[in-house]
């Protein structure tokens, strides 16, 4: 079958790389400023198959700069990690006057190699060679550290339409035949992931009667704020409907995700709609509970996507810090705060005959009347209960 | 001892003495005599005297034994029905003292249970019907799936008028030395809402500060009660900044235990005087409207009270 087309194909100059230009022209101004950046470390951060490992090897064959690589499992021991950095980050290059260090994937590390991600933020500070990292999921907890100390420069999904003009051209200089159809069904199922489409269309190209391959949908895992983005940044599209089935999280607390975040995106008439469309589907998250009747869930998807989605006018550029979703959160360190409260109202409930609920409701009025000494008493409240009172 | 809590102090302990419900408080009476009561049904407003009538119901059947034949249970303060089921497979386990040949348990705010769990209750009631009664109270007995209403004498609680509260009122003044002014006395009750027990707690209230109880006093304390931070919310949402108000909400909903509804009824008052045009105020109050339907259909509050929160945004715009 020859060389892998993914390696073949693979741009070697900045001509040659699609649908990236701002990130091109991030890291080439990182580059150039070098050593005077304020951050000595670049994190290309984005799905898989866009062109992060690509970037960092073209924009040092540009640049003329040796590259030095690391990986993941080089970093899960620090003094193998030293062994190995240390010499590159000091010794400058024999044959070339630059050296550009890329760790590739930092986010394959685990837990279990804090010590390694620690010493990665000890080098990244003294180093005198600028430090290109890539990450699919810049955002997962243990990037936190990496995320302040580095410039961030996000991937984006390629286009579709890009993937198709590139399968083709592919399949030109290779002189092979595959139907427009099958093509357009590798692009769209590739998801944006460039690498996905190249596979499958050279596994397509091998097989003797191509069109009638079946396409396994490949199933791809997206987070959370990529899901974010597809629904705010872009024009609604049929994708959206099977969004969130790719995200590894459960649809209530999307709902969570989404409430906090619309306000980050959208203002005016775009703002109402879409949070009249947050209220639907809570609604018919209700209807659910209350039937029984799972099917509504259909609906509660697809207002959450689709419909949050259409309620914009044009679709919004630029980068959205999203925020994780403090509802719950406040809502247990309220409990935490008004614990007295909570016994204060129980045993008064008790001794009057109504529900916890009420008295809870009636509290400032309740609380009023227990500035008596004796209805104290009667309620036999604690000290803690009386401190609370009394704040 | 007589408590020094108003609302049970003053709690009516005779039929005769229950203000408001007469046609019910006579049919309650005639079954108690025959000391053979069926599953009752209270249904209505909060402060209305259902609890009263199930605890006068109870003394008046057991006499000084009431506490050892009566169990009084919260629906909406039991952590689910099976604890409900737990309690009143304990509690039937033994035969009632005394002449009376069952027990009776109170079952206050059955309609927080969900249609699942009176079913459940229902099959409850089943098994102990030789040896307990229920007297159920609901607000809305619509919420009360039939099967159980159909087990149930049904007996509908009116909102008390205005005379009834303020007659309440007067012989509480009387007793604990009090001078309440009539404009008070309206304020109390619009306060109130017709909830006899809200109208005696805001009494108690103010006279810890005085015992003369004026308008004005009364007027601050019903309003310390109210979310009066809904307005700030409103505003903040009206200059367009959203993210705001949302914050200010949920602290509101949180720091002062606010529902929901309370949230909506507060708005839906407020709107008037907003500085919108009428135009907007009707279709703002119609938007309002659909919200509180959402709630009460059991709805997320905070999430439906935001999206009202958006149409307020785009209410500043003059839309």
């Amino acid at each position: 079958m020859g060389k892998n087309w993914v390696e073949k194909y693979r741009p070697k100059r900045f001509s040659e790389i699609k649908g990236q230009e701002l990130a091109v022209e991030k890291i080439t101004e990182f580059i150039d400023k070098f050593p005077k950046n304020k951050k000595k470390a670049i994190v290309l951060h984005g799905p898989p198959g866009v062109g992060k490992t690509t970037l960092a090897h073209v924009i040092s064959l540009e640049k003329n700069s040796e590259i030095f690589e690391l990986n993941a499992s080089d970093l899960r021991n620090k003094k193998k990690l030293q062994a190995i950095l240390r010499p590159a980050m000091e010794q400058r290059s024999l044959l070339k006057e630059k050296k550009i260090i890329l760790v590739d994937e930092v986010d394959g590390i685990s837990v279990a190699d804090w010590g390694g991600l620690a010493e990665l933020m000890s080098l990244i500070e003294k180093t005198n060679f600028p430090v290109i990292i890539t990450a699919n999921d810049i955002w997962s907890q243990k990037l936190n550290v990496l995320r302040k100390k580095s410039e961030l420069i996000q991937l984006k999904e390629i286009n579709y339409n890009l993937i198709k003009d590139i399968l083709i051209q592919v399949l030109r200089s290779e002189n092979k035949f595959i139907d427009n159809d099958t093509i357009t069904k590798i692009s769209i199922r590739a998801k944006g992931d460039m690498r996905a489409a190249l596979n499958d269309l050279q596994t397509v190209a091998g097989l003797e009667t191509p069109s009638e391959m079946v396409l396994d949908e490949r199933n791809k895992e997206i987070d959370i704020f990529n899901a974010m983005r597809l629904i705010f940044k872009n024009k609604p599209t049929n994708d959206l409907l099977s969004l969130f089935d790719s995200v590894k999280m459960s649809l209530d607390d999307i709902i969570l995700w989404m409430e906090e975040n619309i306000s980050a995106e959208y203002s005016g008439e775009e703002l109402a709609k879409a949070f009249e469309m947050l209220s639907k589907v809570d609604v018919f998250k209700g209807r659910i509970y209350k039937q029984q009747y799972w099917r509504f869930m259909v609906y509660e998807n697809i207002f959450l996507s689709y419909g949050i989605s259409a309620a914009k006018k044009d679709i919004k550029t630029g980068f959205t810090n999203y925020q994780k979703p403090t509802r719950k959160l406040k809502i247990w360190l309220n409990n935490q705060r008004s614990k007295k409260k909570k016994t204060i109202a129980e045993k008064y409930a008790k001794h009057v005959h109504v529900s916890q609920k009420r008295a809870m409701n009636e509290f400032p009025i309740i609380k009023q009347i227990l500035t008596s000494n004796d209805i104290r008493k009667e309620l036999r409240l604690d000290e803690e209960e009386i401190a609370y009172l009394e704040k | 001892m007589i408590s020094k809590i108003w609302t049970e102090k003053f709690r009516p302990t005779k039929f005769e003495d229950v203000l408001g419900q007469e046609h019910i408080v006579k049919r309650v009476q005639a079954l108690t005599n025959s000391l053979n009561i069926p599953h009752l049904m209270f249904a209505g407003p909060a402060g209305t005297g259902k609890s009263t009538l199930a605890l006068i119901t109870v003394k008046d059947l057991f006499g000084e034994t009431w506490r050892d034949n009566y169990l009084e249970l919260n629906a909406s303060d039991e952590r689910g029905i099976n604890i409900v089921r737990e309690k009143v497979k304990n509690f039937a386990r033994t035969k009632s003292l005394g002449n009376v040949p069952f027990k009776v348990i109170f079952l206050d705010e059955a309609d927080a249970l969900t249609p699942e769990a009176q079913q459940a209750l229902r099959r409850t009631m089943e098994n102990y019907s030789t040896t307990c009664r229920f007297i159920l109270s609901c607000n809305y007995s619509s919420k009360i799936i039939d099967p159980i209403q159909s087990r149930c004498a049904i007996f509908r609680f009116k909102l008390l008028e205005k005379k009834d509260v303020e007659d309440v009122l007067k012989k509480i003044a009387i007793e604990e030395k009090l001078t309440i002014s009539p404009e008070a006395m309206e304020i109390i009750y619009e306060g109130s809402e017709g909830d006899c027990r809200r109208a005696i707690n805001i009494i108690q209230s103010t006279s810890s500060i005085s015992p003369t109880i004026t308008s004005e006093l009364v007027s601050t304390i019903i309003s310390n009660a109210k979310p009066k931070d809904i307005k700030v919310v409103l505003d903040y949402a009206l200059s367009g900044d959203f993210q705001k108000a949302r914050e200010k909400l949920l602290d509101v909903m949180l720091k002062e235990s606010i529902s929901g509804q309370d949230v909506i009824k507060a708005i839906q008052k407020e709107i008037w005087n907003l500085p919108i045009e009428p135009e907007i105020k009707v279709k703002i109050t119609e938007k309002t409207g659909e919200i509180e339907f959402r709630i009460t259909e059991g709805s997320d509050p905070f999430i439906q009270l935001e999206s009202l929160l958006a149409s307020f945004v785009l209410a500043g715009l003059g839309k």
